[in-house]
């Protein structure tokens, strides 16, 4: 009887609207301990879970928000794109859909901003945009960025995340590292301060070049930073590898970064740095 | 172990070296040359290819494995990655092809025609400052790779 009943009321129940409203697209599990969480929520507190503290990957937009002054970021809107080498059909339609969901033009944004009212070239690229990998306009904007860097005079900044160099436009994406690497040494020679701020995951061609080069170079706690990922060493070399390699904090205790810094802390410690280096 | 955990940045500092020195840069491919490992001692005013030499961003079977998740599409990749002698001249990576003959004297000739080449871009090059130098090998660095103003 009972279970006749639960049949039959079972279908209406699915019909009936639900008290408790949950619009699509609001809220977010967290990849390390599971919890649902309002994206709301999550990006009034950094991007970081409020239950385990795990960094979320985070959007160009609120990285800006987050460390640039409110209204002074000023895109150099170079509007720029591939003229992809390969001639890789699937690689055009990619990138269209990319920029359509991500409204994002590329994996990097670059312009001048104020940090507590220090000016600064800042670059700050996007996971979200074939993870962060680097071809021609990639390159280019970096290059450009350093460029404006020497020229104005203000310190560069370069928030890193990448999967490296974009395979999509062969060997010219492997040339934008000694692009970007020539541009630094510029940099260097006008005595201009460049922070590198690595995130999670920054490797590859990006690793290889300018996001090692920095004067200082800071990470996001466990932020997974080297040049090949670890299964492709292990398989190469034939050897396992230690626990922790390539996160930040290993590479803190080797020497390959000066200091890891909080992301709530991030603002400030860059603006410090700035200071010291008038 | 230090090494495999900082090989990006040697690369790093290897490229930076080389993009600053005051002294003329000839590199030449003369086999395979892949990924960052290649560029890190590839940073020349010149560079040269031998005829049937291979220059790319990666290893063929690691591009299908990367781009396809499917490391079986190894010919496939070859063809696509533009990564021969020819290819890359077209894409104004390098500079010159050097010959290689298919005869009994090819090594002698190899030779003889690449040493041609070092010695006529040495005097090129000769004429040239310091400064004059490392501003060509940054303009040709600088302009890798064609883009389109949207």
């Amino acid at each position: 009887m009972i279970v006749d009943k639960i049949k039959k009321r079972a279908p209406s129940a699915k019909n009936k609207p639900s008290n408790i409203d949950i619009p699509v697209g609001k809220w977010i599990k967290c990849d390390e301990c599971g919890e649902i969480i309002y994206i709301e929520t999550l990006n009034k507190n950094l991007n970081i879970c409020p239950n385990c503290g795990h960094y979320f990957r985070m959007h160009i937009n609120r990285r800006l928000e987050q460390i640039i002054d409110k209204g002074t970021f000023e895109s150099f809107d170079l509007k720029l794109e591939t003229s992809n080498p390969l001639n890789m059909e699937e690689y055009t339609k990619k990138l269209k859909a990319l920029r359509e969901k991500t409204g994002l033009e590329e994996a990097v944004e670059c312009g001048t901003g104020k940090i507590n009212g220090e000016n600064v070239v800042i670059c700050i690229m996007d996971s979200g945009f074939l993870m962060g990998s680097m071809g021609v306009v990639v390159g280019e904007k970096i290059t450009y960025a350093i460029e404006q860097a020497i020229e104005k005079k203000f310190p560069l900044i370069i928030f890193s995340v990448s999967g490296g160099a974009r395979m999509q436009e062969g060997i010219i994406s492997l040339m934008q590292m000694a692009k970007t690497t020539s541009a630094l040494t510029k940099l260097d020679k006008a005595g201009i301060l460049y922070i590198s701020v690595l995130t999670d995951p920054t490797y590859g061609g990006v690793t290889a070049s300018f996001a090692s080069l920095g004067d200082i170079i800071l990470a996001e706690p466990k932020a997974m930073i080297g040049f090949a990922g670890q299964r492709v060493i292990e398989q190469t070399i034939g050897e396992s590898l230690p626990e922790g390699f390539q996160t930040a904090e290993f590479l803190l205790e080797h020497g390959f970064i000066d200091k890891i810094v909080e992301r709530k802390d991030l603002k400030n410690t860059l603006y410090k740095l700035i200071q010291y280096h008038k | 172990m230090l090494k495999k955990e900082v090989s990006g940045e040697a690369i790093a500092k290897s490229m930076f070296e080389m993009a600053k020195l005051e002294v003329p840069i000839i590199c030449i491919v003369i086999g395979e040359g892949s990924s960052g490992g290649a560029l890190a001692i590839g940073v020349g005013n010149k560079v040269f290819m031998l005829e049937n030499a291979i220059y790319s961003i990666l290893s063929p079977e690691g591009y299908s494995s990367i781009l396809w998740k499917d490391p079986s599409r190894i010919k496939e990749a070859a063809e696509k990655m533009k990564l021969t002698a020819k290819d890359l001249y077209d894409l104004k990576v390098i500079d010159k092809i050097i010959k290689e003959p298919d005869d009994e004297d090819a090594f002698n000739k190899i030779c003889k025609n690449l040493r041609k080449e070092i010695v006529s871009s040495i005097s090129e090059m000769k004429e040239m400052s310091k400064d004059e130098i490392v501003e060509h090998r940054y303009q040709k660095f600088r302009n890798m790779g064609e883009f389109i103003k949207i």
